[in-house]
């Protein structure tokens, strides 16, 4: 695993590349490397055992500067366009969890031809008025004092778990981590704490237009985006395919990793997928 | 109203519900956003506004330099989610203290326009009276509102530029910022005050607006419920970044609210007054001051990430708050209600006038669910025997310590 800065148009976007083999680009959520932490989750070192995965941190993430650039979903899209752009990439297979997915669908639908591979992980972007995305900017904020267990409830389908109370603890983490998490939710709230919320209403008869294989997984119980969301994600996009995963909240890269990874694994090696 | 050279005394009130039942904070997580409105009384409420702008008119009957109104929305904490509505009424009840409403949220405005417009109306319906108040907002109206709290702060200065073109430019003009786009900026009718209303704005202490308020001539009024010490302190950076940018300081430049009631004696005072103010720091301060409950004011993004790291190191994880005090010594610890004599009620305020040249005092006379009579009681007695103590002290003071009444130079 290897840490840098990248000049992008004059500002810095922080990268981590790991891994060797088929090029993958990762976009982040919220909750996740980057942002609930710094560096990678197991999931992502598995992810380097069978592609090289570069994952580069949003603006006011991490590192990454330029925030002031971002206020709305189309601005973080043309700032990845600026980002394949520096790192030479023609088009690339990318991999995006919740906000991160989104900002790969609508990179997508304007320039389809630069994926080669789209893989959509409990996608935010979509919302259907009968499946309504949930306030994670108001359940982020604890109650009596420090309680999270609403954030927990949003994040994973098991919030009173080990692993739930890990990633999302009680009382204040550490003042680094903290701020960390402040500046996901800021960039995250820039796009999409107005309506329409963390999605966008064109999105979904846009979605015609993405011309590479692509694969969506979510979480059967995701509370954060739920999974009707996925399925009207799965009917507009052309070819593609969405598998849930049982006993599974939002975050499936934490609460079901290898899962998740197998079915990666399969969607990127395996040539037999292709568009139907 | 004065220009005299001494301290501004103004009538706060923030209208809550007053009719909530005892196991309210039992069941409730917070007073904001999410609290039922099926608790809301139709029969109740009939004559409560009515009750409340009766207070503050004899605020003005007995000499205050103003009184003073706030928006909040979808709460029982105030309910004022239009408060240029209520001022519009004291136009025309009152006769000449200031309206200071303190302030209109900007950011939740589509069209800011709209509130140069309303404060124009209000100051040409109370003869020049108006003191207009801008707020960003915090998270509460974030999340109220949909509004996105990132974005706040670069829309609220856009807002404010947005409000002083219309009243200083003549028209018509056009505005542009980066959230803004107005082709024509030409209201009808215009403030009478010149060169415009003067314009207060709450903080809590972050850089970037001591600078913008400082610099553009503006008051500062610390919006955070505060000890002495803190208070002094806040005061003390204003000051320095007002002389920083080249002026004379003067307390005028800022205020602070406190919560008041005053009776005959420390005792009787706490004893007409404590179940009310028990009542508004259990009810009303829950989901902002309170511990208990869900906590929206620190909404991600409201902040920068460096004042948020400097907000985090300064904090105190587990300290209590104003509204988690459970006897009058804690209440008394927190140094922001005082009930008492009219010498105790003195005391306690003289400290900020002279300790940390804080000149424009903000006072809740109505507190939680504090009776009428009771609450024009402690108004008139306080207007009697604390206000004039107050003022010619003051007087002598400044005097001394600020010869100069500050000269607001007033600038986009």
């Amino acid at each position: 695993m290897n840490t840098r800065l990248l000049d992008v148009r004059g500002q810095k976007v922080e990268l981590i590349d790991a891994g060797a083999g088929e090029p993958i680009i990762y976009l982040h959520d919220i909750w996740d490397v980057h942002t609930a932490q710094a560096g990678m989750f197991p999931f992502h070192d598995q992810l380097a055992s069978f592609c090289s995965v570069t994952i580069p941190a949003h603006p006011g993430c991490g590192q990454s500067t330029g925030i002031a650039d971002i206020s709305d979903i189309e601005d973080l899209a043309f700032h990845y366009f600026d980002v394949f752009d520096a790192l030479g990439i023609k088009a690339a297979s990318v991999v995006g969890t919740g906000l991160g997915g989104w900002i790969a669908a609508e990179m997508a639908v304007r320039n389809p031809e630069r994926f080669k591979r789209l893989a959509l992980i409990g996608a935010a972007g979509v919302q259907l008025p009968d499946a309504h995305i949930a306030d994670l900017f108001m359940y982020s904020q604890n109650r009596d004092g420090g309680i999270m267990d609403a954030l927990r409830e949003l994040l994973f389908a098991d919030a009173n778990s080990s692993l739930a109370n890990k990633i999302v603890p009680d009382g204040r983490v550490d003042i680094a981590d903290e701020v960390r998490r402040y500046k996901s939710l800021t960039l995250a709230g820039r796009v999409g704490w107005e309506p329409p919320y963390l999605h966008n209403r064109k999105l979904l008869s846009r979605l015609r237009r993405i011309a590479c294989p692509s694969l969506l997984i979510w979480g059967e119980q995701d509370r954060l985006i739920p999974p009707a969301n996925g399925v009207a994600y799965a009917a507009h996009l052309p070819g593609s395919k969405l598998i849930k995963i049982a006993g599974c909240g939002h975050s499936v890269i934490l609460e079901k990793p290898d899962e998740c990874l197998q079915l990666l694994k399969a969607f990127f090696k395996d040539d037999a997928i292709t568009p139907t | 109203m004065n220009d005299a050279n001494q301290v501004s005394v103004y009538s706060w009130h923030f209208m809550p519900w007053p009719y909530l039942d005892d196991d309210f904070d039992e069941k409730y997580e917070s007073g904001w956003i999410t609290v039922p409105n099926s608790l809301f009384d139709r029969g109740k409420m009939r004559g409560l506004y009515q009750e409340y702008l009766d207070e503050l008119t004899e605020a003005d009957q007995l000499g205050f330099d103003g009184v003073v109104l706030n928006e909040h929305h979808q709460n029982i904490y105030g309910m004022m989610p239009a408060p240029n509505i209520l001022m519009g009424a004291l136009t025309q009840t009152t006769k000449n203290c200031q309206l200071v409403v303190l302030g209109n949220l900007l950011p939740l405005h589509f069209r800011p326009l709209r509130v140069a417009e309303e404060y124009a109306m209000l100051d040409c319906m109370s003869n020049g009276r108006i003191v207009a108040g801008f707020a960003p907002g915090g998270g509460h109206e974030a999340y109220n509102y949909s509004s996105s709290m990132p974005l706040a702060r670069e829309r609220f200065w856009e807002s404010v530029d947005l409000i002083i073109q219309a009243w200083t430019k003549p028209g018509p003009t056009s505005f542009e910022s980066k959230h803004y786009s107005m082709r024509y900026v030409n209201p009808w009718p215009q403030p009478l005050q010149l060169p415009h209303p003067p314009v207060w704005i709450p903080g809590s202490n972050s850089r970037e607006t001591l600078y913008q308020v400082a610099r553009r001539g503006f008051c500062y009024f610390l919006s955070t419920r505060t000890k002495f010490t803190r208070a002094r302190e806040a005061a003390q950076r204003f000051r320095s970044v007002v002389e920083e940018v080249g002026q004379t300081y003067h307390p005028d430049r800022i205020g602070l609210l406190f919560s008041v009631y005053v009776a005959e004696t420390d005792e009787i005072a706490q004893q007409e007054c404590g179940d009310a103010v028990f009542y508004f720091m259990r009810n009303c301060l829950k989901g902002h001051l309170r511990t208990r409950g869900r906590r929206l004011n620190n909404a991600p993004g409201g902040l920068t990430p460096e004042s948020y790291q400097a907000f985090l190191e300064s904090a105190q994880p587990g300290a209590k708050m104003l509204g988690d005090a459970e006897s009058w010594d804690e209440i008394n610890e927190m140094g922001s209600i005082f009930a008492g004599s009219p010498n105790t009620v003195f005391e306690k305020l003289w400290q900020f006038v002279e300790g940390a040249d804080i000149g424009k005092l903000l006072i809740q006379f109505h507190i939680g669910n504090l009776s009428k009579e009771k609450t024009l009681k402690s108004q008139q007695m306080f207007a009697e025997s604390v206000l004039p103590r107050l003022r010619s002290e003051s007087a002598n003071l400044y005097a001394e310590r600020f010869p100069q009444r500050a000269e607001m130079t007033i600038s986009a």
